[in-house]
């Protein structure tokens, strides 16, 4: 079966700096993938780099088996793949339901059904009570689950949340991963980003990749990946590998 | 051949004043992110305030330029604190419209009070030659020139020495980060901005004795600053200064072999091409 | 349809039928042209809304479309093409313009872009008052599109008909998909993008829009007086009218231009003899006003006060409705 994501040796640089550096890896539908590392590690340029919003210097980037190593970003999302962003970037001067009916407009040309679409997102994600009200002004943990509505709306392959647990409290941050864990109900595979909130991770990854300085440092699932001496390392300094020890 | 080796030499004379200029425009915008369009106006403001210095003291323009100078820090901070502070944070959109307006207020204000007769200062220094090999130039420009190549060179060692010029560099790379390292973001700010004006203000005393003044002298030199700031890359202050330079020769060696009236539009299409073409400037890191 | 049952429908019909009946209402012809002028720029503005309105990109080069209107309709008819035709001739170059300059400025973000589009239309300016076949700064005649004794009342009703043409158009765009994609791209690129709008082809062609109605606006202004030179239908000034009449309306409202157009051009006229003076000053005062203390306009300020999308109340932002998740 055609991996659904899969990147060969992927560098990218800024200038003089390698933000990625060789980075390979492979994902399968229905799979849920993490990618952590400390800050700066390279995760969103990773992300940045597989939605379309930058190009690889070297390597490849394929969807469900396409080349999409130098594809613009409205076509990556015709493809299939979606995204939030770390900064959460809701359209502030329109509604909740309008925000994500602009995911489902790539699908439809009907106001009418774009909104039933959206509507039920928007009960899957427990929001149904904000559609009416304007997106500005709304709290964090509502303004994280409407971007992942948005994104949701586009009826994507393949899902990239950066971050989508940064910033809330650790109920939020558990009540959202509970939904997370059922994105692949939607046919969604996912791959998520995150520095530090670990308890998400270990309970609804499948998988995770580690990096470090933009490259790859480990892979597995997330009880054996977290005890790894370099991942420690790589989180908390040379000092604490002793700890493993 | 000689022609166009004097074209390119006034060109350079021409181009340390615009690289004034540029740095004051790299400075509001580089740096700060303030997108000014009333920057001309600025310097259109300081060219009246040296000719008022000239026509009622006497004083002259090569030295008027200093307190004018002082004069445009003095103004650039007031109008950062009243009109500016409040739209820092805002789209770029609103800023534009901000600083258009300003512009006009200045502009049309300048007109009211000194109506819009067009004024001619006649220094001695004008008439009188100075000559290297073929080479000719007027003592004027060449006095202008080593007088804007010390404010350049002044300039940039100010920013890399001081504690304020680092910190200016520190916000233009990540402006987040600057409170958290006890840098008052506001104080800073408005003092790029009084300086950056300043900037505008020196070069259009320098420029007085060169010009006609009139109310609308100053509003074709926004543009040509932003082509400056453009073309030295995004942040870059010596990269404006840079394309100051370059913008000069470019506009003598348009004005030799099309005439005058092509050089704003060769400007402009210099301008457009840069941004098609090569959008991170010349020393630039970052898109523009 | 239900748009026949609505209230607001049968208002702007009405207020048309109103605004037609004006030149049977005014005493002479000084006063029509007034009118004229304001209907003209109604139309002006709200086919600005559409790139700065709804689209939010800042383009102060509009005066290149008028432009190429008012020229497009003096060159093509010395050409001894029917005068309709040359219309819409005008009209289409005009479009095509816009599709090289958007093309061009639009990989630009924020001031780049205006810069460019104030390049676009100086370097229009430049060239004209430069070149002899587009009369230099002489300057062209242009012919009358309408004749006789009712020329200023015709004239006026062409003003009207392209004021309503513009607000439909206004109008559909804000009900259609393409205007959610022009408020995306207002609000966030990225975002756009990453729901897979085509930031780039939905920024042209609201450009191509406004591009067409603005020339038909050009070529009717410069028939209506007769005359132009490169200083009376290509200045700067002229693009930055055009924005801070949608602006002080009300920026990507339907009746925003239509306002602003009514109340800046009155007061124009009412206090003529300042305006003469320092016009520009005014223009100044009023776009700082309108940034620091109305920034959405009189009409979006006025929505907003009648708030028609609420915020979310402090209730429905408690956590327990989010908190509560299927384990």
């Amino acid at each position: 079966m055609t991996p659904v994501l899969e990147l060969q040796n992927v560098t990218k640089r800024f200038g003089g700096l390698r933000a990625v550096k060789g980075v390979s890896l492979t994902m399968n539908a229905g799979e849920i993938l993490f990618i952590i590392g400390p800050n700066g590690a390279g995760k969103t340029t990773v992300f940045n780099l597989i939605s379309g919003f930058l190009h690889p210097n070297e390597g490849t980037i394929r969807f469900l088996g396409q080349d999409i190593s130098r594809m613009a970003p409205h076509r990556a999302a015709h493809l299939g793949i979606g995204r939030t962003f770390q900064i959460v970037k809701p359209l502030p001067s329109l509604t909740v339901l309008e925000n994500v009916m602009l995911g489902a407009f790539m699908h439809t040309r009907s106001l009418r059904h774009a909104e039933e679409e959206s509507a039920k997102i928007l009960d899957f994600l427990q929001m149904s009570h904000l559609s009416k009200f304007l997106a500005a002004g709304l709290p964090l943990a509502a303004l994280k689950r409407l971007e992942i509505a948005r994104a949701l709306a586009t009826k994507p392959k393949l899902i990239l949340l950066d971050e989508v647990v940064s910033g809330l409290t650790t109920s939020e941050a558990l009540a959202l991963a509970a939904l997370v864990k059922r994105l692949p109900e939607w046919g969604v595979s996912v791959v998520g980003g995150v520095e530090h909130v670990m308890q998400v991770v270990m309970k609804i990854a499948d998988r995770v990749i580690v990096l470090d300085y933009g490259a790859k440092i480990a892979e597995g699932l997330p009880a054996d990946v977290v005890k790894k001496p370099e991942v420690i390392e790589a989180y908390l300094g040379p000092k604490f590998k002793e700890l493993t020890q | 051949m000689i022609r166009f080796l004097q074209a390119c030499a006034d060109g350079l004379l021409t181009g340390a004043l615009y690289a004034l200029i540029g740095m004051g425009l790299a400075l509001i915008f580089g740096v700060m992110r303030i997108v000014n369009f009333a920057h001309g106006a600025f310097l259109m403001v300081g060219m009246y305030a040296t000719w008022v210095l000239f026509e009622y003291s006497g004083l002259n323009p090569y030295w008027g330029f200093l307190p004018a100078g002082i004069f445009m820090l003095a103004f650039g901070w007031l109008i950062y604190a009243l009109l500016i502070r409040p739209v820092r944070n805002r789209s770029h959109f609103m800023q534009i419209l901000m600083t258009t307006g300003i512009g006009l207020i200045l502009t049309d204000g300048a007109q009211l009070i000194f109506h819009a007769d067009y004024h001619q200062t006649n220094i001695a220094l004008v008439n009188r030659g100075v000559h290297l090999g073929p080479f000719g130039a007027n003592a004027a420009e060449v006095l202008s020139f080593v007088i804007a190549v010390a404010f350049v060179v002044g300039l940039r060692s100010f920013v890399v020495r001081s504690r304020t010029g680092q910190a200016l560099r520190a916000i233009s790379q990540n402006p987040e980060i600057a409170p958290l390292m006890g840098i008052n973001l506001v104080r800073i700010q408005g003092f790029s901005f009084a300086l950056g004006t300043a900037l505008a203000g020196v070069a259009g005393g320098l420029l007085l004795p060169r010009l006609y003044l009139f109310p609308g002298v100053g509003e074709d030199y926004t543009t040509k600053a932003f082509v400056m700031v453009v073309l030295g890359g995004m942040g870059s202050i010596e990269g404006a200064a840079f394309g100051g330079l370059v913008l000069g020769v470019t506009e003598s060696l348009v004005s030799l072999r099309f005439g005058n009236q092509w050089a704003l539009i060769a400007d402009f299409i210099f301008f457009l091409l840069v941004l098609s073409f090569k959008p991170s400037g010349i020393f630039g890191r970052q898109r523009a | 349809m239900n748009l026949l049952k609505s209230w607001k429908f049968w208002a702007l019909v009405a207020a048309t039928l109103v605004w037609s009946r004006m030149p049977w209402l005014v005493q002479n012809n000084y006063q029509l042209q007034v009118l004229f002028r304001i209907t003209l720029f109604a139309a002006l503005g709200l086919a600005w809304n559409l790139v700065g309105g709804y689209a939010g990109q800042l383009s102060l080069g509009h005066v290149a479309f008028f432009g190429i209107g008012a020229y497009g309709l003096a060159l093509f008819h010395q050409l001894s093409i029917p005068l309709w035709l040359c219309l819409v001739l005008a009209g289409v170059v005009s479009t095509l313009v816009a599709g090289l300059i958007g093309i061009i400025a639009f990989r630009l973000r924020g001031p780049y872009f205006t810069l460019a589009t104030i390049a676009f239309g100086e370097v229009l300016r430049l060239t004209a008052t430069n070149s002899d076949w587009a009369g230099g700064a002489i300057g062209l005649t242009v012919p009358a599109l309408f004749h006789g004794r009712t020329f200023w009342r015709q004239f006026y009703l062409a003003s009207v008909a392209l004021t309503v043409i513009a607000f439909i158009v206004n109008y559909w765009v804000s009900q259609s998909c393409f205007g959610y994609y022009l408020m995306a791209i207002r609000e966030d690129e990225d975002t756009a993008s990453a729901v897979g709008i085509n930031t780039a082809r939905s920024k042209l062609w609201s450009l191509l829009l406004s591009a067409f109605l603005t020339a038909l606006a050009g070529a009717l202004y410069a028939s209506a007086f007769q005359f132009i030179i490169p200083d009376s239908v290509l200045t700067l000034e002229i693009s930055v009218q055009i924005a801070i009449i949608t602006m002080l309306g009300g920026a990507g409202t339907l009746l925003g231009p239509i306002v602003g157009a009514a109340l800046l051009l009155s007061a124009q006229e009412i206090f003529k003899n300042q305006f003469r003076e320092s016009h520009l000053l005014i223009y100044g005062v009023l776009i700082v006003l309108i940034v620091l203390f109305l920034p959405e306009g009189v009409v979006g300020g006025l929505e907003r006060l009648f708030r028609r999308k609420p915020k979310a109340p402090a209730s429905a932002k408690q956590q327990p409705a989010l908190g509560g998740a299927a384990q």
